[in-house]
């Protein structure tokens, strides 16, 4: 594709197209498909010498809606990411535990986990979705954006505190409970991993557990321990998308 | 009422007709409709349209590469559309031949006498 002779301002609208239809829950290909199509037509119109407006109308918040509202949703790309970070949280906090011995859970920490995913999903698709429909300063966007990203933390930090204030009943896994559920999230994780053609799950349990589990093992300090244990999950986590970006690159050429 | 109201559902037929004509893209089926005298509507609008069409299955289209850029993807009737299009051109003929006999004060009445 050659986007050089595109204005900026038609590349802002493409790309806003893009994550608009994106958070609106529309099938990928099909995103391509349309926007390579408006691609076409707007370096032509270009060419002679027509306004964007003339193209996509006063509001493009509103052309974007009429082009979404004929598009198919596409549950199955929601459905992936839905699962990627339901399981994902759930993964992140079950396996250092099983490493710490067998698991039990509250049934507010249970029932707290699985809103805060709802939750965060739900503000990370509209928020998307807003910025991309409305144009917005960037002082605006980062408080958004910084938003979407502090809410999970708030919210779990919260949840730790409320789990210590309030008494609910707790499940208590003992060790065969633990080892089956550790069995079926780890199946559940490599399946949701082919399935979405993507390693990223499997990689953040490796980097949360591993770490904890190979420094126990040396003769380092525990202060030691403490201090390179989250320098290497943001190394690793560096290291990753690093290699599935130029892996990526090389795809496309 | 304003040009873009009433043209809603006429354009789609407008659509059929210039995609039966010949195989056309995106830009050039913007461009037939200007020269026709729709102008007064944004260009994009097309689009929306052409994507309700395909998913009703009046038209398919194929991708083609093009000597400039990126590829055209280019519209053409399948015969469900053909029929349409004939469903379009009868309503819009008794529409029009009613909505003329209003405007010159005659009555279907009037022509039997």
């Amino acid at each position: 594709m050659n986007n050089a002779q595109l204005s900026s301002k038609s590349q802002k609208f493409l790309e806003d197209l893009r994550v608009y239809l994106f958070s609106s829950g529309k099938n990928s290909e099909e995103i391509d498909e349309i926007t390579e199509e408006l691609e076409v037509h707007l370096s032509e119109a270009e060419k002679n010498g027509k306004p964007i407006e003339k193209i996509v109308g006063k509001s493009p918040k509103e052309y974007m809606k009429m082009i979404s509202n004929e598009m198919v949703n596409d549950y199955r790309t929601w459905f992936t990411y839905i699962c990627l970070i339901v399981f994902g949280s759930f993964a992140i906090t079950i396996f250092p535990d099983l490493m710490g011995g067998s698991l039990s859970y509250s049934v507010l920490e249970i029932i707290g986990h699985l809103v805060i995913a709802a939750l965060f999903i739900a503000s990370v698709f509209t928020g998307f979705k807003y910025l991309a429909a409305h144009r917005t300063s960037f002082k605006k966007q980062v408080v958004l954006l910084g938003g979407i990203a502090t809410l999970p933390i708030v919210l779990f930090v919260g949840l730790i505190y409320l789990n210590q204030v309030i008494d609910t009943p707790a499940l208590h896994f003992g060790q065969t409970g633990s080892l089956i559920i550790g069995i079926l999230a780890s199946l559940i994780i490599i399946g949701v991993s082919i399935w979405a053609q993507s390693w990223v799950l499997v990689m953040i349990v490796a980097l949360v557990t591993l770490p904890d589990f190979l420094l126990s093992r040396t003769s380092l300090s525990e202060d030691t321990q403490f201090m390179i244990q989250p320098l290497i999950i943001i190394a690793g986590f560096a290291v990753y998308l690093w290699l599935s970006h130029s892996a990526e690159k090389t795809k496309q050429r | 009422m304003s040009t873009t109201q009433m043209l809603k559902g006429i354009i789609d037929g407008c659509l059929l007709a210039i995609i039966n004509d010949n195989e056309v893209y995106g830009y050039e089926l913007a461009q037939k409709l200007e020269e026709y005298g729709f102008n007064s509507f944004s260009e994009g609008t097309i689009y929306p349209l052409l994507l309700r069409m395909q998913k009703e299955g009046f038209v398919t289209s194929t991708l083609k590469k093009s000597t400039a850029g990126p590829r055209r993807k280019y519209y053409s009737l399948t015969p469900k559309g053909e029929l349409e299009l004939n469903h379009f051109t009868e309503r819009w003929d008794h529409l029009q031949s009613n909505v003329n006999r209003v405007l010159h004060n005659e009555s279907n009445q009037k022509e039997v006498n």
